[in-house]
């Protein structure tokens, strides 16, 4: 079964989700904020990352830059989830290595075929 | 009583004289001591009058001592001589009398040259007058032309006491003056340190004249004396002497500082001798003076607050919109979430009607976010945050893309949706991705808006200019010169009144007509439809029937230098925050400018860009202050004029800020690239 890690400070959007993955045959994690996010990351070697922007303690695209630039992590693919608000405008434009973008609200169908992608 | 000295012997002349004088109303004085003591007798007693006998010792010495050495000189000389007697100094003297002494020509010659002296000292006091009449009229014509040079009222109340300072020799001054939130101050430019009981005595004059000026209306700004702020200078020289409440007693000057219904202050000047009637003529002029420029300042100020609120104003409203979007969006993630999980029946099975009215709630997520959508994309537009990623590109496979996702929509309704492009169409310098979007709008509203079994037509062709219908064009941001491609929707749907068309493309336009609030929506596509449009230099038509349909077509420049050049200066514009724009055409070499900038430490950020287009024009965005632009135009335009550049054709077009970008490319369209 593979093992997904959905990181994002917003209860509700992670139970949905981790909800709607487990129907589809997924293993779930969850982190409720960028430290335990990059914590979990590390430690259980999830298969793919679904990663918010604007989160508590480390935000979302600093956590993918520290995953994509660390050989160890930087195959695990991330699908960012964003808002596209004005303090994520602000730090948009970096490199951050994330392999796909996903904007808020988003449809399952688009998340499952982002999955696919990488996992099917 | 004129004032007679007489420098003799005692002898007989002497008597007859001193007799003839004291019987003519004068005084006389006799002296026959030693040079010094005549010399200080005669600056003590000034008198109009010196009888001289020549026959006295030292009578040449002391004449012309007299005459250059003391302050007695409007004093007249006369020498008494023998007669035919000849001396080589008699013309320092101003007069002479021979002797013996004729009564009758002795009291003649006095009584004119008793006149002479006074016409003299009348003179000299005439000149003395006029010389400070001089001197004040010269400070006021500095000061006026110093009140006009700045706008800045502390400034402003600083040029007039030091004017009033030099003027008036005032010893003291006492100033309530107001700034611009009507808090009042106490100035005091004092000679010496005043008591505390001298600085409260003169706030309290200037409070109760300045109430008593507006006995039985209300006051222009309320007062109380407590905590009165109190600014105080006093001259360093004299800082070991006292003033007390005896001040007061002195001669004073006082006047309100107004023009019309503004008012600014009151002043009060204090002088140990007499103020005289030119002194009040000054004072007076002076207040006049600064009351004029005062106004100007008040008026400056109010309207740089206003600039600033409304700059605020704008700011929160953006931000506000950003914000609200984004908190919006936020909660609209787990609902759709949720409503999926349910419809997809993996939380249990539901019956038909509840899977009806979940797609219902799921249809209008839907339609939520769209607008969320829309309200960000307004906000970044008019904020100039939305990037634009303009390249060369040929349109033909977007409009098929927006065709296949509109046909699918349309057959839901029964409606066609047919694309007709024309083979070769030209490349146009565009963002596809905002193309596409601008397309999707038209059509989307051509969607809503067509009853079913109605059909839409997407076209696309080039065309001149000239070709296009001005009247159906929707106000122009930029003057339509040259080729362009036209994209044209077509439908056959309920069509727009002739005097509604303008309306439709204001935000929000659909919650204010009631009559398409039925059919959805807030009406922000086509007002971001046009700023779209306006980034591109594109335009726009409309022509529609009631009843028969609408035809929406939207204008975009074929790949033209000029209009690239400009479109890139306008995207750029949104990462600066001022900016500086110099054109130079024929370009060789445009190091110096930059050597230009680094010499001054005005530094290219990061996100400046250099535009060129083909040699031939070069612009430079700059992020940096009003006072740097200014002074990157004077000695970039200096050294423009050097003849090594005159090749070069350099042509500085002004230093613009960021705020208009409209004007910006107005200016730029006048500089005839």
């Amino acid at each position: 079964m593979k093992k997904i890690l959905i990181v994002d400070d917003e209860k509700d959007i992670v139970e949905t989700l981790a909800f709607m993955l487990k129907s589809k045959g997924f293993e779930c994690i969850c982190a409720y904020d960028g430290e335990e996010g990059l914590k979990l990351a590390k430690e259980s070697s999830p298969d793919l990352i679904i990663l918010d922007v604007m989160m508590p303690k480390i935000n979302g695209y600093k956590i993918c830059r520290l995953l994509k630039y660390d050989s160890k992590y930087k195959n695990i693919p991330i699908i960012m989830v964003t808002a596209r608000s004005q303090e994520e405008d602000k730090i948009i434009g970096e490199e951050t290595g994330a392999d796909e973008y996903i904007t808020k609200p988003f449809e399952f169908n688009d998340i499952i075929e982002a999955i696919n992608r990488y996992l099917g | 009583m004129p004032k007679i000295l007489l420098i003799s012997e005692l002898n007989e002349t002497t008597r007859e004289i001193s007799q003839y004088i004291e019987q003519n109303d004068c005084k006389y004085f006799l002296c026959e001591q030693n040079e010094e003591n005549i010399l200080r007798q005669v600056e003590e007693i000034n008198p109009s009058i010196i009888l001289i006998d020549v026959d006295y010792n030292n009578a040449e010495f002391l004449t012309k001592q007299i005459k250059t050495q003391t302050q007695a000189q409007n004093t007249q000389v006369i020498l008494l001589l023998d007669k035919n007697q000849d001396i080589a100094y008699l013309n320092f003297a101003d007069g002479f009398i021979t002797k013996p002494i004729n009564k009758n020509i002795l009291i003649h010659t006095l009584n004119s040259h008793i006149k002479i002296k006074k016409t003299l000292e009348q003179m000299s006091e005439n000149n003395k007058e006029l010389a400070r009449s001089l001197y004040q009229l010269n400070v006021l014509y500095n000061t006026s032309s110093q009140f006009t040079g700045t706008l800045d009222k502390s400034k402003l109340y600083k040029i007039m006491l030091e004017a009033l300072e030099k003027t008036l020799s005032f010893d003291i001054s006492s100033a309530l003056l107001f700034d611009s939130q009507g808090e009042a101050k106490l100035y005091i430019n004092s000679l010496c340190e005043p008591t505390e009981n001298l600085k409260e005595a003169l706030g309290m004059r200037l409070v109760l004249s300045y109430k008593n000026l507006f006995e039985k209306q209300t006051l222009p700004h309320d007062i109380t004396l407590d905590g009165i702020e109190i600014v105080q200078n006093i001259k360093p020289s004299h800082i070991q002497n006292i003033f007390d409440l005896r001040v007061l007693n002195y001669d004073s000057l006082f006047a309100p500082i107004k023009v019309g219904e503004d008012f600014f202050g009151v002043i009060e000047l204090f002088r140990k001798t007499p103020f005289l009637k030119e002194d009040v003529t000054c004072f007076q002029t002076l207040i006049h003076q600064v009351a004029l420029p005062l106004r100007s300042a008040t008026l400056y100020e109010e309207i740089k607050n206003t600039n600033i609120k409304l700059e605020r104003l704008e700011r929160l409203k953006s931000d506000f919109v950003s914000i609200v979007s984004h908190e919006l969006r936020t909660p609209l993630t787990p609902i759709n979430n949720s409503l999926e999980i349910v419809l997809s029946e993996q939380a249990g099975p539901i019956s038909d009607d509840a899977k009806n009215f979940i797609n219902m709630a799921k249809r209008n997520v839907v339609r939520l976010s769209g607008i969320i959508e829309d309200l960000l994309d307004l906000s970044r537009v008019q904020t100039g945050k939305l990037d634009f990623k303009y390249k060369v590109a040929n349109l033909a496979p977007s409009l098929e893309l927006i065709q296949k996702t509109f046909e699918q929509s349309g057959q839901e309704k029964n409606i066609t949706v047919s694309l007709d492009v024309e083979k070769n169409l030209p490349e146009v310098y565009a963002d596809t991705h905002r193309v596409e979007q601008i397309i999707s709008n038209l059509v989307t509203n051509a969607l809503k808006f067509t009853p079913e079994g109605g059909s839409i037509k997407i076209t696309a062709k080039k065309i001149d200019s000239g070709e296009i219908n001005q009247e159906l064009l929707v106000s122009p941001f930029y003057p339509l010169s040259g080729e362009y491609v036209k994209i044209s929707t077509k439908d056959t749907g309920i069509g727009i009144k002739k005097e509604d068309i303008p309306k439709i493309f204001e935000k929000f336009s659909q919650i204010e007509n009631s009559l398409t609030r039925n059919i959805g929506g807030v009406g922000l596509g086509l007002s971001i439809t046009k700023q779209l449009l306006d980034a591109h230099l594109g335009a726009i038509t409309v022509e529609s029937k009631e009843g028969e349909g609408s035809d929406f077509s939207v204008y975009l420049p074929l790949t033209d230098e000029k209009k690239c050049f400009i479109m890139d200066i306008n995207q750029a514009l949104g990462c600066t925050e001022e900016v500086g724009i110099l054109s130079i055409k024929e370009n060789e070499n445009c190091g110096f400018i930059e050597e230009i900038l680094n010499q001054n430490l005005i530094k290219l950020t990061k996100k400046s860009k250099e535009l060129k287009l083909k040699d031939k024009y070069f612009a430079l965005l700059v992020n940096i202050n009003q006072s740097a632009l200014e002074f990157m135009e004077k000695s970039v335009m200096e050294e423009a004029k050097k003849p090594q550049w005159e090749k070069c054709g350099i042509v500085l077009k002004k230093v613009f800020s960021k705020q208009d970008g409209k004007d910006l490319l107005k200016i730029l369209n006048k500089i005839n690239l």
